[in-house]
C-alpha cells in the first residue's frame, strides 16, 4: 500500500535532489582514498618488516583489510575494470584455491615475485589481502619453503595490492566519478535514476554479502555449522569486518535516503540495532556458531541484517524509484 | 486544464495506443513455447545419449565410447540454451541442480589421479569414490551402495553432507564418467578415460567396471527422467507455463531476470571471469570434455533467442512469435536497437572463442597465466555480457515494470530462502 502511494511521486521528488554527488564526495572517494593510503602503508611496512609475527605488520594488515571492507560493496566501475577488485580480494574461496596456489608458488620458488608485471599475471587466488592473510597467519603456509622466499612473496602481494588500490582510487577520481556526475543519453549511465540504481544495488549487494557470506557461510546449518568458512578467521578479523561493513553500508544508506528524514531515521535505527547486536558478540572469529549460546547471538545478528535488507528493498527502493537490477551475487 | 496539458494528454493517448499492438500475454506464450521446445530438444538428445551409453555398456569399445561422447556433446547444445530460464523461474531454479550442478568434486564418484586434493575443509567426502566403495558412512549414517540406483544418486549422494560440490548426478557427472579427469592442466587435451574402464572381466581397467557401468546408467536414467519432468512443466497445463502466464508483469519480470542474472552474475562472473583470473582449468564449465567454448556460446545464444522470440529447433524448424524485443521496440525503439546490437556483439565474442578453439587454442590454454591472447578473447565475452546486462536492466523501467520488481524476489521476501 505504501509502495503504491509513494511510487508515482518519485520523479517529482527526486528530480531536484542529487544524492549521487553526495555519495561520491562523502562515501566513495574518501573510501578509496583510505584504501589507497592503508594498502600503501601496508606495503611500506612489509618492505621494512617481514617477520610474520610482527605486530606492526599485522596491524597494518588489519587496517588495510578494514579499509577494503568499507568499499567492498562498491564492486562496479573502477573495481570491476581490469579485474582490480577481484585481484585485491578473492573471497570466498569455495575450493581452497588460495592455499593451493600459494603453496605452488612457494615450492616452485616462482620468480614472478621479483617483477611486478609478472606478478600481476599470477592467479588471483595468490594475490591480494586474502592470500596475504595465509602468509601471515596460516600455520602451514607461513612456514612453507624458505623464509626468504615467503618474505619476497609477502612484499610482492603487498606492493601489488597497493598498486591495485592506487589504480582504483585514480580511476575513480580521474574518470568514473565524472561519468556518474553527468549521466545522459549514450553514457554508461543514461539518467540520474541509473546512477542511483547503481548505488542502491551496491548497498543491497553489500548487505547481502554481510548476511549470506560473512554470517551465513560460517553459520551453515544447525547440524553442520562451518566456522572455518568465516571471513578472515585466521587473523581474527571476522566480526570486526562485519562491523566495518555495516558501518559503511549505514553511511551509504543514509546518503541514499537523505531526502526523506523519516526513512533515514528508520534505516539508522535498524543499522544501530544491528551494530549493537554485533557489539554484544564476544567472538572475533565466529567460532561460536558451533555452540547453542554462541550461535543464537550470531543468528540474531543475521536476522537484524536481514531486517535492514527488507527495509532497503521495500522502503528505500520505491523511494528512489529504482528496481533491484542485477548484481554479481546473482547466479549460483 | 490548460491547452498544453490537453495536447500532452492526447499525445500520451496516441503513444499509448500502439503499445497495445504487441500483446503482453502473447509474448509470454512465445517465451513458454520456446522453453517447451528447448526442454523437449534436451529430452530428445538425452534419450539419444542413453541409447549410446547402453551401447557402450553392452559393447564396450573405443568406437562406442566415442559415440557416447558425441551424444553427450550434442545433448549440451539445446540444454545450454535453456539456462536463460533458470533464474527467473523458481520451478527451473529449484530443479536445475539435479541436472547441471557444477563444479564438482569428482572423487566422490570414481577414482582420481594422485594429484587430486582429497578431503578438504569444505568437503570431507571429496574422495569417497562410491564406485569402489559399496558400503560407507555418510554424515553419521551407514549407506549400502551395493546396488547403484537412480534413487541412491538423487536421494543419498547428490549434495551429500550438505556440500554443493558433491555432485552425484546430472550432465557433469556423466561427463566425468565418459571422459575422466582432464589431467592436461593448462595444456590442450580433454580427459582421457580408456574405454576399458567399461570392459567387463579381465579387460577391465581401474577396477569395478560393473559398478562404473551401473553408475553411468543410473545417472543417465535420472537425467532423462528429470528432463522429461521439466518439459512437461512447460507444456500446456504445466506448472512452469502456468506460473509465467499467471501475471503479465511478473511474467515479463521473469524473462528479464533470467536474461540478466545469467548474463552477469553467472556467465560473465562465475563461469568466465573467475576461471580466467584463477588461471584454473578446473574452473572450465565443461572441464572434462573441453567443451566449455560451446557451453558459453549456447548460454549466450539462449539469452539472445529468448529476447528475439525465435528459436531454431534441433530438427531445423524455427519457432517464432511475438517477442520481448517487439514489445520494447514499441515503447523505446532506441533501447531495443541498443540491446539487439549488444547481444550481437556478445555472440560475436563468444563465436570468436569457438573459432580460436577450432584453430588450435584450447579453452584451458586461454586460461593460462600470461596468455594475453586467450585473456583478451575471454574478457571480450565478459565485457559483452556485462554491457548487455546494463541494457537488460533498462528494460524494467522501459516496460513500466519497476513497481512489480520490488516484489517476487525470493531473496527479499524471504532472505533465508536463498541459502537453502
Amino acid at each position: 500500500m505504501i509502495r503504491m502511494l509513494l511510487f508515482p511521486l518519485f520523479l517529482a521528488g527526486m528530480a531536484a535532489a542529487d544524492p549521487g554527488n553526495d555519495i561520491l564526495d562523502a562515501h566513495v572517494l574518501p573510501g578509496f582514498d583510505r584504501l589507497e593510503a592503508q594498502t600503501q602503508a601496508l606495503s611500506a611496512m612489509a618492505d621494512a618488516e617481514c617477520d610474520t609475527a610482527s605486530a606492526p605488520l599485522r596491524g597494518a594488515f588489519a587496517d588495510a583489510v578494514k579499509a577494503w571492507t568499507t568499499v567492498s560493496h562498491l564492486r562496479f566501475g573502477p573495481s570491476e575494470a581490469e579485474n582490480r577488485g577481484f585481484a585485491l580480494a578473492f573471497w570466498p574461496d569455495n575450493r581452497g584455491m588460495t592455499p593451493k596456489v600459494l603453496m605452488g608458488l612457494i615450492l616452485a620458488r616462482d620468480q614472478a615475485v621479483s617483477d611486478s608485471t609478472a606478478f600481476a599475471q599470477v592467479s588471483i587466488a595468490a594475490r591480494g589481502l586474502y592470500a596475504l592473510e595465509y602468509l601471515l597467519f596460516d600455520d602451514r603456509i607461513a612456514t612453507a619453503g624458505t623464509a626468504e622466499y615467503r618474505c619476497a612473496l609477502i612484499r610482492a602481494i603487498a606492493a601489488d595490492g597497493a598498486r591495485l588500490a592506487g589504480d582504483m582510487a585514480t580511476d575513480w577520481h580521474d574518470r568514473y566519478a565524472a561519468l556518474m556526475r553527468s549521466p545522459g543519453p549514450g553514457g554508461t549511465y543514461q539518467s540520474e535514476a541509473e546512477v542511483l540504481q547503481e548505488f542502491f544495488k551496491a548497498l543491497r549487494t553489500g548487505l547481502q554479502m554481510t548476511a549470506e557470506l560473512r554470517l551465513g557461510r560460517p553459520l551453515g546449518t544447525y547440524d553442520k555449522p562451518r566456522s572455518l568458512r568465516a571471513e578472515m578467521w585466521r587473523s581474527g578479523l571476522s566480526l570486526d569486518l562485519i562491523r566495518a561493513s555495516l558501518g559503511s553500508q549505514r553511511e551509504l544508506a543514509l546518503l541514499l535516503a537523505k531526502e526523506d528524514t523519516d526513512l533515514q531515521m528508520e534505516l539508522a535505527a535498524k543499522f544501530d540495532l544491528a551494530l549493537e547486536t554485533a557489539s554484544r558478540i564476544d567472538d572475533p572469529t565466529l567460532v561460536g556458531v558451533a555452540n547453542p549460546s554462541g550461535r543464537v547471538r550470531i543468528e540474531a545478528l543475521q536476522q537484524r541484517v536481514n531486517e535492514i535488507r527488507e527495509a532497503v528493498a521495500k522502503d528505500l527502493g520505491p523511494k528512489l524509484g529504482v528496481s533491484a537490477g542485477f548484481n554479481s551475487l546473482d547466479g549460483d | 486544464m490548460t491547452p498544453q496539458t490537453l495536447v500532452a494528454s492526447a499525445l500520451t493517448l496516441l503513444c499509448a495506443a500502439p503499445a497495445l499492438a504487441t500483446d503482453r500475454a502473447a509474448v509470454l506464450v512465445t517465451y513458454a513455447n520456446i522453453a517447451e521446445a528447448k526442454y523437449q530438444d534436451s529430452l530428445v538428445t538425452s534419450r539419444a545419449l542413453q541409447v549410446a551409453i547402453n551401447d557402450l555398456i553392452s559393447k564396450p569399445s573405443e568406437a562406442s565410447l566415442a559415440a557416447a561422447r558425441e551424444a553427450w556433446l550434442a545433448a549440451r547444445i539445446p540444454y545450454q540454451q535453456t539456462e536463460v530460464y533458470r533464474f527467473g523461474n523458481p520451478i527451473v531454479d529449484d530443479w536445475e541442480g539435479r541436472v547441471n550442478a557444477w563444479p564438482l568434486d569428482e572423487g566422490l564418484i570414481d577414482y582420481v589421479d594422485a594429484s587430486y586434493a582429497g578431503p578438504t575443509d569444505d568437503n570431507l567426502y571429496a574422495s569417497l569414490n562410491v564406485i569402489a566403495t559399496p558400503q560407507f558412512e555418510l554424515s553419521g549414517t551407514q549407506v549400502d551402495a551395493t546396488s547403484i540406483t537412480p534413487t541412491l544418486l538423487s536421494d543419498t549422494l547428490h549434495e551429500a553432507d550438505g556440500v554443493d560440490a558433491n555432485v552425484a548426478a546430472g550432465y557433469h557427472a556423466i561427463e566425468f564418467l565418459l571422459w575422466g579427469q582432464d589431467l592436461n592442466g593448462n595444456g590442450p587435451g580433454a580427459g582421457n578415460r580408456p574405454w576399458t574402464d567399461y570392459a567387463q572381466g579381465t579387460d577391465c581397467t581401474n577396477g569395478n567396471c560393473d559398478r562404473r557401468a551401473a553408475y553411468l546408467q543410473a545417472a543417465t536414467t535420472l537425467l532423462v527422467d528429470d528432463l522429461e519432468w521439466m518439459a512437461a512443466q512447460w507444456a500446456r497445463g504445466g506448472a512452469a507455463r502456468a506460473a509465467v502466464m499467471a501475471d503479465e508483469a511478473a511474467g515479463l519480470i521473469a524473462i528479464v531476470t533470467g536474461m540478466g542474472s545469467l548474463s552477469y552474475g553467472e556467465q560473465a562472473g562465475e563461469r568466465m571471469r573467475l576461471g580466467l583470473l584463477l588461471n584454473d582449468p578446473e574452473e572450465e564449465h565443461d572441464c572434462f570434455s573441453d567443451n566449455t567454448h560451446n557451453s558459453h556460446y549456447y548460454d549466450g545464444l539462449g539469452v539472445q533467442n529468448v529476447y528475439l522470440g525465435r528459436y531454431q529447433r534441433l530438427n531445423g524448424d524455427v519457432l517464432a512469435g511475438p517477442s520481448l524485443s517487439d514489445l520494447v521496440a514499441e515503447t523505446d525503439p532506441g533501447l531495443d536497437a541498443e540491446l539487439r546490437s549488444k547481444l550481437d556483439t556478445t555472440m560475436a565474442a563468444l563465436e570468436a572463442i569457438r573459432t580460436a578453439v577450432k584453430g588450435g587454442m584450447a579453452y584451458d590454454q586461454m586460461l593460462a597465466r600470461g596468455n594475453a591472447e586467450g585473456e583478451a578473447l575471454i574478457m571480450a565475452g565478459v565485457e559483452g555480457l556485462i554491457d548487455q546486462t546494463r541494457s537488460i536492466q533498462r528494460l524494467v523501467p522501459a516496460l513500466g515494470l519497476d513497481e512489480i520488481s520490488f516484489e517476487g524476489s525470493e531473496s527479499l521476501d524471504n532472505p533465508g530462502a536463498v541459502f537453502q
